[in-house]
């Protein structure tokens, strides 16, 4: 036991939070796009993706498939598993999506969905314990996908992409004019001005749900490690004195983390309407 | 990160750490079932800081999400909308029948209610008209049977009339024949005056008449 102690405590807590490369290989594209020239091909995180693609393509249309094929007001009656997304799906549609897009909703709200529950699914799935259940038989799958900059930075491009697309194709050079939303002469510093804008918008997208979903793993790493410290800092006595305090506030960040799961994938979901409401919606 | 850089340098050989990696996650993924615990004994490092990842993750994300987006938008997304387009739709369509249904059995009331008060007033009318009928009618019953009754009385007068002067004709006659007769009898024999009020007594006891003062 208290080698096991040694060794664990030593680790920071980011190492259990990041990902952990199941396969890579050398590719070298920049120190930026791959740092010390590997290209990760395959992680735990990566895993949780793929189970989060399969979950949603296999469960969501079979739930949505009474749609199909129900007929007349039997399909119109809300009941059953689809009742659940449904509702969710009701609820973004004319709460969050209509007050932004307007005449719009309909158009985007499939890319809404997705967003919402795509974010959700790998909130979730990277609640459940997996990495512990799969170092039972040796390997190391599991984690948050959301959390990491590079999941969360994709899925905000792809917003800022149909932003600028989508406004470019509705608004047209109205959107265009936007960029300049004063006198001609103030365009040299208006129009650096909303481009940044645009970036931040982007930015805070990613950073907003990448931080908040690897803070809840940070602080968890942290607790549970105090268990290691005082154990080989005091003894294990004190390890096992600590554990109790530790376990139950563990607990409790867990049952938040469940909570900050929705909430980002709200949130996530929320301002990428905004967003691209603020550009197809240029009447206001 | 220097803390982490200080114990990396310190580490045991790499097989050791392996075994004793394993066994510190098979011990919290029995013990504590938390993510976190479980992690505590990873740690291999990738040594980017929180923002570990390349543009690998991103490919991933992309590929995965996108594939998401499209077939959940051809399977999920496009029969759910359908559904709550038309639920909307139906939902209007029958609120708005309701309202035209509601206006149009309040017209229909106030339209049943107007034709009953009508043949309310007609009702009342037709009961006043009869009332007036019969009222006439018992006047002129009662008129007419008064005339009838003071026509009998009349006749009866009458015929009372003829009765008495029939009677007193009679009488007159009567009496006529009866003091011829008498005259006769005083003529054939010499009276006394007893004899005389006797006849006369007789006379008028043949008549039947009350004696006259």
């Amino acid at each position: 036991m208290g080698s096991l102690l040694e060794i664990s405590s030593g680790g920071s807590p980011l190492d259990h939070v990041v990902q952990h490369p199941l396969k890579e290989i050398q590719v070298d594209l920049g120190g930026f796009l791959t740092p010390g020239g590997v290209m990760t091909v395959l992680s735990d995180q990566i895993t949780m993706l793929i189970l989060a693609g399969i979950l949603l393509v296999v469960l969501v249309p079979r739930a949505m498939r009474r749609f199909s094929t129900d007929e007349g007001i039997e399909g119109l009656v809300p009941k059953g598993s689809a009742n659940f997304i449904e509702s969710i799906c009701e609820y973004l549609r004319a709460e969050v999506a209509r007050p932004v897009l307007h005449q719009h909703t309909d158009r985007f709200i499939p890319y809404i969905w997705s967003v919402f529950f795509f974010v959700l699914t790998v909130n979730v799935l990277g609640l459940l314990p997996i990495p512990a259940i799969s170092a039972l038989f040796g390997t190391h799958v599991g984690g948050t996908a959301t959390a990491n900059i590079w999941a969360t930075g994709t899925l905000a491009v792809l917003t800022l992409i149909m932003m600028v697309t989508n406004g470019l194709r509705f608004g047209g050079t109205t959107y265009l004019a936007h960029f300049c939303p004063g006198p001609l002469w103030l365009a040299p510093l208006l129009v650096p001005v909303e481009l940044i804008g645009l970036i931040a918008k982007t930015f805070a997208l990613a950073v907003r749900l990448f931080a908040n979903m690897i803070a809840g793993h940070i602080l968890l790493a942290v607790l549970l490690g105090f268990i290691l410290q005082a154990g080989t800092g005091i003894g294990a006595g004190a390890g096992l004195g600590v554990a109790v305090p530790v376990v139950l506030g563990s607990v409790a960040i867990s049952l938040l983390e469940i909570f900050v799961a929705f909430l980002q994938a709200f949130i996530f979901t929320f301002l990428t309407s905004l967003f691209i409401g603020m550009s197809v919606v240029l009447d206001h | 990160m220097e803390q982490a850089d200080a114990v990396d340098a310190a580490r045991p050989s790499a097989r050791e750490t392996t075994m004793k990696r394993k066994a510190i996650e098979v011990a919290a993924a029995l013990g504590l079932i938390l993510p976190g615990a479980a992690m505590a004994a990873g740690g291999d490092g990738s040594g980017s800081g929180p923002f570990a990842g390349d543009i690998g993750n991103a490919l991933w994300t992309l590929v995965i999400f996108l594939l998401v987006v499209w077939v959940l938008g051809r399977f999920a997304w496009g029969p759910l909308l359908n559904a709550l387009q038309s639920r909307e739709r139906f939902i209007r369509e029958s609120l708005e029948e309701a309202k035209k249904d509601r206006d149009e059995a309040a017209a229909q009331l106030a339209r049943h209610e107007e034709r009953m008060a009508e043949a309310r007033a007609e009702a009342t009318a037709i009961v006043e008209e009869g009332r007036r009928d019969a009222d006439v009618v018992k006047q002129r019953i009662e008129v007419k049977a008064q005339e009838e009754a003071d026509k009998m009385i009349e006749r009866a007068r009458r015929e009372i009339g003829i009765a008495k002067q029939t009677a007193v004709h009679d009488l007159y006659a009567q009496a006529a024949d009866m003091a011829t007769e008498l005259a006769g009898r005083i003529i054939d024999k010499e009276l006394d005056p007893a004899t005389h009020t006797e006849l006369i007594a007789g006379a008028i006891g043949d008549l039947g008449l009350p004696e006259r003062s």
